[in-house]
């Protein structure tokens, strides 16, 4: 495996360096725990429109699996970035990368992300992914969407379990109540719940 | 003066248990500081990201983490922090330890493990040495583990078997998933005996714990039920109720401060706000994780210990042990079965329970003739979805995988094979390569240095696990098993670590006496798995629990 392990400074030292820096978001997005969230996909404006867009492309649906937004994966990711113990350079670094990706874009393509065709999405994400920051943004936006697709629906994707289902994959029991996600573990008993591995 | 305990634990895990449990049945007042959370069954849920993905029951690596050392080609040892490299050498920190996340294979060792360097001779490189107690010394103890933690089993003659002072199991086998006929088929075409492998899982309630619910997620997970031999669950829930033990979760013990005599006086910690804290008590048991113990005592000075509690004689922290050997894989591809056999073989939730010991010990010209071998397991791939999928997330050219070509992957990896993996155990031979120290250049979230792990293995270890690997896949390829691999290396697993206070007779080669106390200290015992000087060829929570067992029955003689 080659999982690409850059120090965080570096990629944000790189993000800024190489594009037109994104605003952070001015307030706190909302947590929205279980099913009832599938407003997250009306009325977007950047970065959640481009990043849906890259999640659908990375993760497109079919005629016969689920896409990126039949399982509710920006939701998933907008909650997770909202989490208590997000790493907030990860979280600045998910979202400036999206200033980064329309900047590519529009050199390349003059348009930005979410008005390229797919072969055009395509060249674009793979030139990100040759870069090393960019190839992390990436790596992450993928690991927040396989999560998406397989965790407990509880965390807002796995939409109706598609995810599962599609996999036929069979859950454990007992599975998590809004009360029990671990970030609320984590609070309630005094524990830091960042991510594990950077794998 | 008064002291606040008789007896102050340090650590909640298998090690520290019994002795918890032991005394404050006895009535002794017993004070437990762990440095977890206390999370209860009413937390524990089969939730991958709280168990795998997120730092939920371990620390996060940027607040605690270790050193690690490995070599590089031409001989040098490079360090490298986990918090860089992201492998995690923590394995469970809540109450229970990491007991509550174990899958439960639960072997005891055998008489010769306890004598192998008389058996089986030295080993250049190797620090081999034998024990000094004795199978017999410790039958009783593995005995009282099976009914007082719950292991479920059957014995099966064969020419391998312990001796044991009971018939059988307390508790039948747990139900068993249908690839055991396969298995047993295999081995009995290839003339090997293959056993029920015993397991720390209720397979009936007992002593107020429900019977396994057989849900298919255990490793890794923490046990809803409490049929899952945990420290928790079995021992430390019935000590709360005796009224004389006291757990203090979230209370991270950084030195034991020790007098002019060398007797320790107090643990300082720091509790749940991050304050220090003190507390004394006539005894104090360590029992924390064989690396953060051998930690802890090198980092607890005195005036008598200017170099670490037990190291007068440069012995604490050495002779660190993992366990040697590998793990393979064979497939089962569901297009190649009739779909009532194919929909069998999807079952999830019993456990695949065989294993063979038919080479424990063996006679081989490659090995010098008579030989100590290992045990072989079988199991399924770990269910955890999002890691199986994580393991198709780079495609051939070693970029990310997505788009079409990766929805492919994930359909081929989740829908068209039964994978049985098995897993290797052999001894994880003790050198001068494989050691904790201190390193005072990365500190915890706390302020003190932490452990600095040397992995070095012996070459001897690798030739064995590659031995019984290839016996492994035997049994797969005889079974019918496609696209068969396995992995045999020097990497240690994390979460399968002993030694580092091993005990022994004479005080210039070993930090503990045969009790397990330290040898120059009136009132410090180890108890978890860092006694071992040797570790055996079995997973070592069983040796562990039945090693507390036997040092509480030698502490009530005190106390």
């Amino acid at each position: 495996m080659n999982t690409p392990l850059i120090n965080r400074r570096q990629f944000i030292q790189i993000i800024a360096l190489t594009s037109a820096s994104w605003p952070l978001l001015s307030k706190a997005d909302k947590l929205i725990l279980g099913q009832k969230s599938d407003e997250v996909y009306k009325n977007l404006s950047d970065p959640w429109l481009s990043l849906a867009e890259v999640q659908e492309h990375l993760f497109p649906a079919d005629a016969h699996s689920p896409g990126a937004k039949d399982i509710n994966a920006l939701r998933f990711l907008r909650n997770m970035l909202e989490t208590p113990d997000i790493d907030s350079e990860e979280k600045n670094f998910i979202i400036q990368g999206v200033g980064w990706l329309n900047d590519l874009s529009v050199k390349n393509h003059k348009v930005s992300f979410v008005n390229l065709d797919s072969d055009e999405k395509e060249k674009v994400l793979r030139q990100i992914e040759s870069s090393r920051a960019g190839s992390r943004w990436l790596f992450l936006v993928m690991g927040y969407l396989i999560e998406a697709l397989l965790s407990d629906p509880v965390y807002g994707g796995n939409k109706d379990t598609k995810g599962w289902k599609w996999l036929e994959h069979i859950p454990g029991f007992p599975t998590p109540t809004t009360e029990q996600v671990y970030f609320k573990l984590g609070q309630k008993t005094n524990i830091n719940t960042r991510r594990r591995t950077k794998s | 003066m008064s002291k606040d305990y008789d007896v102050c634990v340090i650590g909640s895990g298998a090690g520290a248990g019994p002795i918890i449990s032991e005394l404050s049945k006895q009535g002794k007042s017993v004070l437990v500081l762990e440095k977890g959370p206390w999370l209860t069954e009413e937390d524990y849920t089969k939730d991958e990201m709280a168990c795998c993905r997120r730092s939920t029951y371990t620390p996060n690596l940027e607040d605690e983490q270790h050193v690690l050392e490995e070599a590089t080609n031409n001989g040098d040892w490079i360090s490298e922090p986990t918090s860089e490299s992201g492998w995690d050498f923590w394995n469970g920190n809540v109450v229970g330890g990491s007991s509550n996340f174990m899958s439960g294979y639960f072997y005891r060792i055998k008489p010769k493990d306890f004598r192998l360097l008389s058996e089986f001779g030295p080993i250049k490189g190797a620090n081999i040495v034998d024990w000094p107690i004795s199978y017999e010394d410790m039958e009783p103890y593995f005995t009282k583990a099976e009914t007082e933690i719950g292991i479920s089993g059957k014995i099966i003659p064969h020419k391998h078997q312990e001796p044991r002072s009971t018939e059988d199991f307390p508790f039948p086998p747990t139900s068993e998933h249908p690839i055991v006929n396969k298995i047993d088929k295999a081995c009995d075409e290839l003339n090997i005996t293959s056993l029920p492998t015993p397991r720390a899982i209720l397979s009936k309630p007992s002593n107020g714990r429900n019977s396994c619910e057989y849900s298919g997620y255990c490793g890794s997970y923490g046990c809803h039920s409490g049929a899952k031999g945990s420290s928790r669950a079995a021992l430390l829930d019935a000590a709360v109720l005796t009224g004389k033990c006291e757990i203090r979760p979230n209370s991270k013990v950084y030195k034991l401060k020790s007098n002019s005599k060398g007797q320790i006086v107090e643990a300082l910690y720091y509790d749940i706000n991050n304050k220090p804290q003190s507390v004394s008590a006539k005894i104090f048991v360590v029992a924390c994780h064989a690396i953060e113990t051998s930690r802890l005592l090198l980092a607890s000075n005195g005036p008598k210990h200017p170099n670490g509690l037990g190291n007068n004689y440069s012995q604490l922290g050495k002779n660190l042990l993992f366990s040697g050997g590998g793990s393979g894989t064979g497939e089962f591809h569901y297009n190649e079965m009739d779909k009532l056999t194919a929909s069998s073989m999807k079952t999830r939730g019993p456990f695949v329970n065989r294993g063979v010991q038919d080479w424990y010990y063996f006679n081989d010209k490659e090995f010098g003739g008579h030989a100590k071998g290992g045990v072989i397991d079988f199991l399924l791939r770990h269910p955890n979805p999002i890691s199986k999928a994580m393991s198709v997330k780079w495609n051939d050219d070693d970029n990310l995988n997505w788009g079409h070509n990766l929805k492919r992957d994930l359909k081929t990896v989740f829908t068209e094979s039964q994978d049985l993996r098995f897993e290797v155990f052999n001894d994880w031979l003790p050198t001068d390569n494989c050691f904790v120290s201190l390193d005072n250049s990365i500190k915890d979230k706390w302020g003190s240095a932490v452990a600095k792990v040397r992995l070095g293995y012996h070459e001897h270890d690798l030739k064995v696990g590659e031995f019984l690997s290839a016996k492994a896949e035997n049994v797969l390829q005889q079974m019918g098993a496609k696209n068969i691999r396995s992995s045999v290396s020097g990497s240690p697993p994390a979460n399968l670590v002993a030694g580092g206070c091993r005990f022994g007779n004479d005080i210039k080669t070993s930090v503990l006496d045969s009790d397990c106390k330290v040898h120059d200290v009136e009132n410090l015992y180890v108890t978890d798995g860092s006694f071992m000087p040797t570790g055996g060829s079995v997973p070592y929570t069983w040796t562990i629990y039945a090693n507390s067992f036997r040092v509480a029955d030698i502490i009530k003689s005190r106390v």
